[in-house]
């Protein structure tokens, strides 16, 4: 049997990790584009249009508001395409997926292998908005923006979880279209990327509490604002994230393995 | 004699649902052995293969390899074994050189000693000049040619070959059975499938024929060519001469003419008159196949 020691073990997820790396750096200025360009024209878009019109929101100046929501919409686009669309092109017509289990690597580590992938990928699109924003003066705290990063690769791996959950469970790729209809789109519509979330009317304000976005921004805005931060609700936001996170993924583990294996 | 089995099926069957794809088979397949499945489409050998590999769970029966239940086979069992599927599935973003790298850290090979297989596997299959392109800018019988030298980065023991040479040009199919009659020599074990017939016969040691999820005769190429086309065919085309219409010679009717079988040919040459046309040959493992498993084609 092979050695249990985990750093040992974690050299076949890497080993998946490193797959998905080495096609990436095969096509990377394309994806760069798609990545980092994209959320920066955004956050162009937004932070100089409605800057312009909205001068201050709950008290912030509105590029130090929407910068954080930039930052989150960037790791939710990212790291749900790459979970869903790309997972499932390696799944379903690449037979990426078939090719590594025909090897020492397990299911587990193919899945954890994705999900890591699709949160590098998303954290480095964060970066990306993180420094044009920074440079633009929206980052009041540097210690914040770094542990705004940290929600940010936590809240990228719940993200890639469901995304991976809904790549189990998609018969063809129109299966996709409710899960950014449905999913994608709601969180980044209703979680207070422009606007605060207490501005929704109340039930609607309820359910964006079921969002992962709206944890994440509650979390990362006051955190690159320089804003204080209470230990407990982000205790909360934090937790929240991270069983989204766990469950999403047994959920697309157990499935998959009755899918590929049945 | 007998050594332990490398690959042990016993009552082993497969249901997808209602679709029952292998429904109880027993075999053995021996170290060192070529061993070869052979079937219409359809009848099942994807299937036991898969199962094998531990890629589809089995619904009954019991199956073994290196004599542990598949069920608990772990990486160690898993790195022993060398897999080509009969689907294409390279990474086709990647160069030849890239998908072989990427391969050998699926198996946990430390980075020397890919790199110092690369350059061996690509000259065995004879793909020296094409290391560095896409996976997209090979033709299909090199694409194969890759999917074996991948198969091979972790000097498997067992290798599992999926119709290895579906697709290939005749210069192709020679150069790979040539290497794989090399690896036997290494003393690799082979499980085989495929649907030429002149292959199986010129690679394999023992052959079982299936048919929708069933066995149906099993042994040596020669032993099955004794055993169910006798070692002669004449092909006789109709309407047949009185002589051979009483039975009397082991024979099937398909159409236009009717195929005789014998032991000797002079048994039915001096039967014939002078004036019948026909055709005669030694028999082969494609007489058995399509004896055994009908000349209708499968179509589901
Ligand atoms: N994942 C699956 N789900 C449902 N049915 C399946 C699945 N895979 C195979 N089958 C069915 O199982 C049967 C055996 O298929 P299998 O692929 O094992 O055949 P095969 O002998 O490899 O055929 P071929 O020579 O065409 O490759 C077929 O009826 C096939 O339709
Ligand atoms: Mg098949």
């Amino acid at each position: 049997m092979a050695s249990l020691a985990p750093w040992r073990e974690a050299s076949y997820t890497l080993a998946i990790w490193r797959r998905h790396f080495l096609v990436w750096q095969r096509t990377i200025y394309s994806t760069l584009a798609l990545q980092v360009v994209n959320p920066i024209l955004f956050l162009f878009a937004y932070g100089l249009g409605l800057g312009a019109v909205i001068q201050t929101l709950d008290g912030l100046d509105y590029l130090t508001f929407v910068l954080p929501g930039m930052m989150a919409y960037s790791a939710l686009f990212t790291a749900s395409f790459e979970a869903s669309v790309g997972a499932y092109s390696r799944y379903a017509y690449q037979k990426t997926w078939d090719a590594m289990l025909a090897t020492p690597v397990s299911l587990l580590e193919v899945l954890l292998g994705e999900a890591l992938w699709a949160a590098f990928k998303a954290m480095l699109s964060v970066l990306g908005v993180l420094l044009v924003g920074a440079i633009w003066g929206g980052i009041a705290s540097v210690g914040g923006a770094v542990l705004a990063v940290l929600a940010l690769g936590l809240a990228s791996l719940s993200f890639a979880a469901v995304g991976l959950a809904c790549t189990a469970h998609a018969k063809s790729w129109e299966f996709f279209n409710y899960y950014f209809t449905f999913w994608v789109t709601p969180n980044f519509m209703f979680s207070g990327v422009f606007f605060p979330v207490d501005r929704l009317p109340d039930p609607i304000e309820w359910l964006s509490w079921l969002l992962p976005m709206t944890h994440l921004i509650q979390l990362v805005r006051p955190l690159t604002a320089g804003q204080p931060l209470a230990l407990g609700p982000a205790l909360l936001h934090v937790v929240f994230l991270a069983v989204i996170a766990v469950g999403a993924f047994l959920l697309a583990e157990r499935r998959l393995r009755a899918r590929m294996f049945d | 004699m007998a050594a332990t089995p490398i690959i042990e099926a016993k009552g082993l069957a497969k249901s997808y649902g209602a679709v029952q794809a292998v429904r109880g088979i027993d075999f053995a397949v021996r170290p060192g052995q070529c061993f070869a499945l052979l079937g219409p489409n359809g009848a099942g050998k994807t299937t036991t293969m898969r199962m094998i590999m531990g890629l589809t769970k089995i619904s009954a029966g019991s199956l073994t390899l290196f004599g542990k239940p598949v069920a608990q086979i772990g990486r160690a069992e898993r790195a022993r074994i060398g897999l080509v599927p009969q689907e294409d599935n390279l990474d086709p973003d990647l160069s030849v050189r890239q998908n072989l790298e990427v391969y050998g850290r699926y198996f946990k090979l430390p980075k020397s000693v890919i790199r110092e297989r690369i350059p061996a596997l690509v000259d065995f299959m004879q793909l020296t000049e094409k290391i560095d392109q896409g996976v997209m800018q090979l033709s299909g019988g090199m694409k194969r040619r890759l999917i074996l030298a991948r198969a091979m980065i972790a000097e498997p023991e067992l290798i599992i070959l999926d119709e290895p040479t579906t697709g290939l040009d005749p210069q192709a199919r020679v150069l790979i059975w040539k290497q794989l009659l090399e690896l036997k020599r290494a003393g690799r074990t082979l499980l085989l499938t495929t649907h030429y017939m002149d292959e199986a016969q010129r690679l394999s040691d023992w052959i079982v024929i299936i048919d929708q999820g069933r066995i149906l005769a099993e042994g040596t190429p020669g032993e099955l060519i004794a055993q169910h086309v006798k070692g002669h065919v004449f092909e006789v085309a109709k309407p047949l001469p009185g002589v051979l219409a009483n039975g009397r010679f082991e024979h099937e009717d398909i159409g236009d003419s009717v195929l005789f079988y014998v032991e000797q040919p002079g048994e039915l040459r001096r039967e014939l008159p002078a004036e019948t046309s026909y055709l005669h040959r030694p028999a082969n493992l494609e007489d058995v196949f399509l004896r055994l498993t009908g000349r209708k084609l499968r179509e589901n």
